[in-house]
C-alpha cells in the first residue's frame, strides 16, 4: 500500500463562537471576507486541502472547521481524532474569548494529543490603542501552558493581515516534527484507511 | 431554544445522527437534542476507562490497564460489511471523510465445540475442516450458482426460481448437509435463526451475495471497523448535519413532547419550549409510545490476550450457530483491540451477544465466554428490545428500534431507511448531497 503521495496534515480550528474561525477558513480556501451582517454563520463549511512547499518538501495541509457545533453543544471528540496541528483561536477584541481558552485545550490535549497547538489572536484590526488582550498575557498564557504552545499568531480576517503567513509557518512547523515520522509511516502497511466507493473493475469474488 | 424547528430529533445514537444528517442535507431545518453530556446514547464509545467502571459499579481499574482515555469500550458491538448499506450511505454522504477503518482480520464459526475460519480463498476452503472433501464439491457448487445468479435472468435460476421455491429447496437440490446449512445460513447469510429456511430463497442469495462481495473488497474478512470506535459512526453524521445548518444541543433534559390535537408540535425543556412539525427520537424518550418485544444480553469482557485458536488476530468475529448449542438464537462474539485505539496497549476488547430466550440469560452466553480464554474484567447488560406502536404517521413522532443483536448494521440502516420515508414521504436523495463541500478528492 505504500505509495508516494503528498503527505496530509489535519489542521484543526478551536476557539469560541463568533472569534473568526470560520473566517479563518475562508481565508484559506478563497482568500475572501464576509462581513458580520450577511454572514449566515458556519453553514456549508467542512474542510479544505492546499499545498506548501517547505525547503524544497511538499506538505498539504488539510483545514477543518468547526461546523458551527460549538454554537450552543459541544464539538464532537472525532473532530480532534487525527490532528497534526490545532489552532487556538480568540478575538483580540474580547477577552473573554481568550480566558476560555483553557478549556478548549484541554479538549485538544485529551482527544488530539500529538498535535501540534498554535495561538492565533484574530481580528487585529479592532486591537485599537487600549487592546482587551496584550501581547504580554498571551505570553504568560504561552508559559503557563508548560510550552505547549508551538506559536503565536496575530491575524485579521478583515484586511487578511498575517493569516497566508500564519499558515505558511503552521506548515513550516509540521515539516520539521513530522520529518522522521512521515518516513516511518510508509513502510507500515497496517495503517488504518478510508472507504472509498467501489472499483467497477474488482475481481470476482470467491468463497471457495 | 425558543424557536421553530422543521423537525426535532431527539438522542444522538447512531439511528438518529443519520437521520438528522440526512434532514439537514434535505433542506430541513433541525435541532438536535440529547440528554447525555455526550454525543452517540447507546451507540457511543465509553470514554475513559474509569467511566465504564462507574457505570456498570465496579471499583475503578488498576494500573494494569493502562491510561484511561486510551481506551474507547463500546456498548453494542457490530462491525460494517464492507460492501453494505451504512458503507454506502457513508460514501454517498461523505460522511466517510471523517474516519478511518481497519479490516477486521478473521471471521471464524462454531462447530462441534471448536471454531473453525470460515475461508476467504481456495487454498483456505481446501484446508478448511469445516467439511469434507465431497461436501466441499457440493458447496462450491452452490457458491457458483449464488453468484451467476441474475435476478432478473431466469436463464440463470437452473429450473429454481428463487422468488417461489424456500431455501431448503435449494439445499437440498444442491445436496447440502446440516453442517453446511448451517455454517451458510448462519455464517455467511448472517440469519440469526432458522426462520430463513422455509422462506423464499432469493433474500437469501443477496444476502451471501452481499457477504461474498464484502469479502471481495479488502481480501481478510467481510467487515470493517472503525478506529476509536463505533461512537466514532454518530458523531460523524452529527457532522454532516451540523454543516448542512443542524443546531445541536447536550445535556439538555426534555421533559415532554407537546402535542395539539394528537400531532407533535413541540418539545418541552423546563421552561422551554421549541416548535416543530416532527419529532424523531429513540424509544427512551417516549415510553408510552414503544412496545417491548424481546430482550439482548451484552457482555463486554476487557482481555490481555487475543481469542485462543484465533491465530492471533487482533480483530475477529465468531458466530456460534444456534443449533450447534441447543438454542433459537445465534451467539455472536466480536474482538477488537489496542490496534483499533480502543483500548490501552497490549489490550483487548471481547463481546458476547445473543438474543435472549431463558429466565437466566447469563447462563446463554456461557459457550461464548468460555471460547475468550481468561477474561479480566466482564460487565454484563440485559437490555429491552423496543418497537415503536405505530407508524407516526398521525402523531409525527417517528420512533426507533432499538439496537438488534445482529453484529452488523443492515438491520439498522433499513430502519433509518425506512423512518425516512415515513416522516418525509420520499427515499433519501443521495445527490443532495453537494460534492464540493470542500471536498478533497485528489
Amino acid at each position: 500500500m505504500a505509495s508516494i503521495k503528498v503527505p496530509k496534515q489535519k489542521v484543526i480550528l478551536c476557539g469560541e463562537f463568533g472569534v473568526g474561525k470560520s473566517s479563518l477558513f475562508r481565508r484559506f480556501t478563497n482568500n475572501t471576507f464576509v462581513t458580520a451582517s450577511d454572514r449566515q454563520s458556519t453553514l456549508g463549511l467542512d474542510h479544505f486541502d492546499k499545498e506548501y512547499s517547505v525547503a524544497g518538501r511538499q506538505l498539504r495541509l488539510q483545514l477543518w472547521d468547526t461546523g458551527g457545533m460549538e454554537r450552543v453543544a459541544s464539538i464532537t471528540s472525532s473532530y480532534y481524532k487525527f490532528a497534526e496541528a490545532a489552532v487556538l483561536v480568540f478575538s483580540l477584541d474580547n477577552a473573554a474569548s481568550f480566558h476560555v481558552l483553557s478549556q478548549h485545550l484541554l479538549d485538544i490535549v485529551t482527544y488530539a494529543e500529538n498535535a501540534k497547538i498554535f495561538l492565533c489572536g484574530n481580528k487585529s484590526d479592532l486591537e485599537g490603542s487600549t487592546p482587551q488582550v496584550t501581547d504580554a498575557d498571551m505570553e504568560s498564557f504561552c508559559e503557563q501552558c508548560h510550552n505547549l504552545i508551538s506559536a503565536t499568531f496575530k491575524t485579521s480576517c478583515r484586511s487578511g493581515e498575517g493569516v497566508h503567513e500564519m499558515f505558511e509557518d503552521i506548515a513550516q512547523h509540521l515539516v520539521e516534527a513530522n520529518r522522521s515520522r512521515l518516513e516511518l509511516q510508509s513502510i507500515h502497511d497496517t495503517e488504518s484507511f478510508k472507504v472509498l466507493p467501489p472499483d467497477e473493475s474488482t475481481d470476482p469474488p470467491c468463497l471457495c | 431554544m425558543d424557536e421553530e424547528y422543521d423537525a426535532i430529533v431527539l438522542g444522538t445514537g447512531l439511528k438518529e445522527c443519520i437521520l438528522s444528517g440526512m434532514l439537514s442535507v434535505s433542506g430541513k431545518k433541525v435541532l438536535h437534542v440529547d440528554r447525555n453530556k455526550y454525543y452517540g446514547g447507546e451507540s457511543a464509545s465509553i470514554t475513559p476507562l474509569e467511566e465504564l467502571f462507574t457505570r456498570y459499579g465496579a471499583p475503578a481499574p488498576d494500573q494494569s490497564y493502562g491510561r484511561g482515555r486510551d481506551w474507547n469500550v463500546d456498548l453494542i458491538p457490530k462491525f460494517l460489511m464492507a460492501n453494505g448499506s451504512l458503507v454506502k450511505l457513508l460514501i454517498h454522504t461523505g460522511v466517510t471523510k471523517y474516519l478511518e477503518f481497519k479490516c477486521v482480520e478473521g471471521s471464524y464459526v462454531y462447530k462441534q465445540g471448536k471454531i473453525s475460519k470460515v475461508p476467504v480463498d481456495q487454498k483456505e476452503a481446501l484446508a478448511s475442516d469445516l467439511m469434507g472433501m465431497f461436501e466441499k464439491r457440493r458447496f462450491r457448487n452452490f457458491l457458483v450458482y449464488v453468484q451467476d445468479l441474475q435476478e432478473d435472468d431466469p436463464k440463470t435460476w437452473k429450473d429454481l426460481d428463487p422468488n417461489v421455491c424456500t431455501m431448503q429447496q435449494v439445499y437440498d437440490k444442491f445436496g447440502l448437509d446440516k453442517n453446511t446449512q448451517d455454517f451458510t445460513g448462519h455464517a455467511l447469510a448472517l440469519y440469526r435463526d432458522d426462520d430463513y429456511l422455509n422462506q423464499n430463497a432469493l433474500q437469501t442469495i443477496r444476502r451471501i451475495k452481499l457477504y461474498s462481495d464484502s469479502l471481495a473488497r479488502y481480501g481478510k474478512s467481510p467487515y470493517l471497523y472503525p478506529m476509536y470506535g463505533l461512537g466514532e459512526l454518530p458523531q460523524g453524521f452529527a457532522r454532516l448535519s451540523a454543516i448542512y445548518g443542524g443546531t445541536y444541543m447536550l445535556d439538555k433534559p426534555i421533559d415532554e413532547i407537546v402535542y395539539e390535537n394528537g400531532k407533535a408540535v413541540g418539545v418541552r425543556s423546563g421552561s422551554e419550549i421549541a416548535k416543530c412539525k416532527q419529532v424523531y427520537c429513540d424509544p427512551s424518550y417516549v415510553p408510552e409510545k414503544v412496545k417491548k418485544t424481546g430482550q439482548v444480553i451484552r457482555c463486554i469482557c476487557l482481555l490481555d490476550h487475543t481469542i485462543p485458536n484465533t491465530r492471533d488476530a487482533l480483530s475477529t468475529q465468531i458466530i456460534i450457530p444456534q443449533k450447534q448449542v441447543n438454542r433459537k438464537s445465534d451467539i455472536y462474539v466480536s474482538l477488537v483491540s489496542y490496534t483499533h485505539q480502543v483500548a490501552a496497549k497490549g489490550w483487548f476488547v471481547g463481546m458476547v451477544s445473543t438474543t435472549v430466550e431463558t429466565e437466566n440469560p447469563e447462563a446463554e452466553i456461557k459457550p461464548g465466554l468460555e471460547l475468550l480464554g481468561p477474561i479480566r474484567q466482564k460487565f454484563v447488560t440485559v437490555s429491552d428490545y423496543y418497537e415503536p406502536i405505530d407508524e407516526g404517521k398521525e402523531s409525527q413522532v417517528f420512533i426507533s428500534k432499538s439496537y438488534d443483536a445482529t453484529t452488523h448494521f443492515e438491520t439498522t440502516c433499513l430502519d433509518v431507511l425506512d423512518i425516512f420515508r415515513r416522516g418525509t414521504g420520499t427515499d433519501f436523495d443521495f445527490s443532495a448531497v453537494k460534492q464540493n463541500l470542500g471536498d478533497e478528492d485528489q
